[in-house]
């Protein structure tokens, strides 16, 4: 469970100040499916960056798992990322020297565990987003939306408790899309993991049963 | 991550950047390879310094003998010296003394068939001193007790060579003159490897009876002698035995000896300050390939923010980060340090192939370049990775 109370953060440019967020409060439970819409400047990348132990909050607090972890130290917040948070970005962020299944293996090279479990685990993950024939290919000889396959398995192979995806169909047609977003979908009811999708993109938001509204750094409205 | 996914990952990345780490590994090759081949070719320049010299014998020792300052002693002391007749004495001071040569060196302008003789220093000398310092003859005899005071001489092999220029190649029986003396050639000297030891230079030097020299300057005094002793001497109580004896024989004068295992000890220091200085020359242009590393590295690190990203993100800490970068640099620079130990050997064995000096591996010189270079590459790479270390996720995650 995931719960954010009444978060602010304030970024100080120079002398000017700037609230991005000015009280978030939130409760997302385990394996729920949320969208965070929002404009441009609503403070969702903010809310994300919290979201994902990325940034701290400048007051408010974050319980994850009943833990407060708003003020983790920069090791303790790399270590929960690393087991708790898996990451899907909009321009997938793989890393071009590696293949598909390193990409995959990434998290888990920085846990303790074997080359040789790391790489059964990888390989069973691709497997689960459909691209175990894929597994040496490089991320240019691979579409957007294998690409973004591949970033899912990254994202899920260490098997954490969030799954935080920012624009993940943004730069994918409306096809491929689709496909990503029928897959964050289905890991979401099979794997049982939460999947919190940062949009813009009401087709997206549209397919999750829980939609955020952030406007001006506050939460405006929920349906769901 | 253990240490062996951390190498393998250093090489992974420092491949896919071939001509970056190739140019980085070249400052460091050149480095390393300089410092090799610079100390191991002043060790072996040593030791063949010090091989010539040890062929000589280490049972050696020279006595110097100065006069008084005149003026403040008495014209009766200011006239006194060692004479060939106090020799046996002097020999008999200690049972280790196996040979004395007493000699006598001048400067005198020698002619020969009217022109000057190039260099031509006289040295009086007994059959004692071709004996003690090797000195071998190429043609007819070296100068003998039985000469007395007859004016006969031998050439070095230098006066030879230029006799030999002017068309006379058997100079001996031919008369040259010194002083105003004429002096029968008979004998010439096999050319003579000059030691530190014996202060005259036999090759440009003529060779005339110890007895006869007194005649040609007033000047001529023994003031030189070179002992040969039994093997393994003891000469710290030779040298105090025949201190004493001079001291008796020559009040007032200052005595000073010299054996050759003092200067090899002097060589050693020197040659050691010469390995130090040419390490130091060395280790500048390994410096100058430490800071091409660094450089490199902040490249590196500038180019790879979003991989730095990326891998904050998925969970690497800033110390999984910092070790990435710096293993990287510790690999190149290790890479580098390697090949540039067999460079600089490859370099110093040429250099003993034109000198015709002897080449043996020695270890300390290729060991100083690996841990020096690892160094470099730990110093170098520090910066950077720590730069890389403290890079903000968000900020390098940001889309562009």
């Amino acid at each position: 469970m995931i719960e954010l109370r009444n978060v602010t953060k304030t970024y100080w440019m120079g002398k000017s100040r700037h609230e991005a967020l000015k009280g978030v409060s939130l409760q997302i439970d385990t394996g729920e499916l949320v969208a965070i819409m929002g404009a441009s400047g609503s403070g969702k990348t903010t809310t994300m960056n919290i979201l994902g132990l990325l940034d701290h909050p400048t007051t408010g607090e974050y319980y994850l798992n009943e833990q407060d972890v708003s003020q983790l130290s920069h090791n303790q917040q790399a270590t929960l990322r690393n087991h708790s948070i898996g990451f899907v970005f909009q321009s997938f962020f793989l890393l071009s020297r590696l293949d598909a299944l390193q990409n995959v293996a990434l998290p888990l090279t920085y846990r303790n565990v074997g080359a040789k479990t790391i790489k059964k685990q990888a390989m069973a993950m691709l497997g689960k987003v459909g691209m175990s024939e894929w597994w040496n290919h490089r991320p240019n000889e691979l579409s957007g939306g294998q690409q973004q396959r591949v970033a899912i398995a990254r994202a899920l192979v260490g098997d954490p408790n969030i799954v935080l995806a920012d624009e993940p169909t943004g730069s994918l047609d409306s096809k491929t899309g689709q496909a990503v977003l029928d897959l964050l979908i289905q890991l979401n009811k099979t794997e049982k993991t939460t999947v919190i999708i940062i949009t813009h993109d009401e087709r997206v938001a549209s397919r999750c049963p829980r939609v955020v509204k952030l406007r001006d750094g506050l939460v405006m409205e929920e349906d769901g | 991550m253990n240490v062996k996914t951390n190498i393998m990952e250093a090489l992974d990345n420092l491949f896919s950047a071939k001509l970056r780490s190739f140019l980085a590994i070249l400052g460091i090759l050149v480095g390393t390879g300089s410092v090799v081949a610079l100390i191991t070719s002043s060790q072996l320049a040593t030791e063949h310094a010090l091989a010539q010299f040890e062929t000589m014998g280490t049972n050696l020792l020279a006595a110097d003998v100065q006069p008084p300052q005149s003026g403040i002693v008495s014209s009766q002391q200011q006239t006194s010296a060692l004479t060939l007749e106090q020799m046996p004495e002097i020999q008999r001071v200690s049972p280790q003394i196996v040979e004395v040569a007493p000699y006598i060196t001048l400067f005198q302008s020698i002619y020969f068939d009217g022109e000057a003789v190039n260099g031509g220093q006289v040295i009086g000398a007994t059959v004692a001193l071709a004996d003690i310092m090797n000195i071998r003859i190429a043609k007819g005899r070296f100068v003998s007790y039985l000469d007395r005071s007859n004016p006969y001489c031998v050439i070095g092999s230098s006066i030879a060579a230029d006799f030999a220029a002017k068309g006379v190649s058997d100079p001996l029986g031919k008369q040259i003159q010194i002083g105003d003396w004429l002096f029968t050639i008979v004998g010439v000297a096999q050319p003579w490897a000059s030691n530190w030891f014996f202060l005259a230079d036999v090759n440009k030097g003529v060779i005339v009876p110890l007895d006869v020299s007194y005649s040609l300057s007033q000047y001529a005094k023994i003031n030189n002698l070179l002992f040969r002793l039994v093997p393994n001497p003891d000469i710290p109580s030779v040298q105090a035995m025949v201190l004493r004896e001079l001291k008796k024989l020559l009040p007032n004068h200052n005595i000073s000896f010299r054996n050759p295992e003092q200067i090899i000890n002097i060589m050693k220091n020197q040659q050691a300050t010469f390995t130090w200085l040419l390490g130091s020359i060395g280790g500048i242009s390994l410096l100058v390939g430490g800071i091409g590393v660094m450089n490199i590295m902040l490249v590196s690190v500038v180019e790879r923010r979003r991989e730095i990203g990326i891998r904050m993100a998925v969970g690497a800490r800033r110390s999984d980060i910092r070790r990435m970068f710096l293993m990287e640099a510790v690999v190149l620079t290790l890479f580098g340090g390697l090949l540039g130990i067999i460079l600089g050997l490859l370099c110093a064995w040429i250099l003993t192939e034109v000198t015709g000096w002897e080449f043996h591996f020695l270890i300390t010189p290729p060991l100083l370049g690996f841990v020096v270079s690892v160094l470099v590459g730990i110093i170098s790479g520090f910066y950077p990775a720590h730069r890389a270390s403290k890079l903000d996720p968000i900020e390098t995650l940001r889309s562009e």
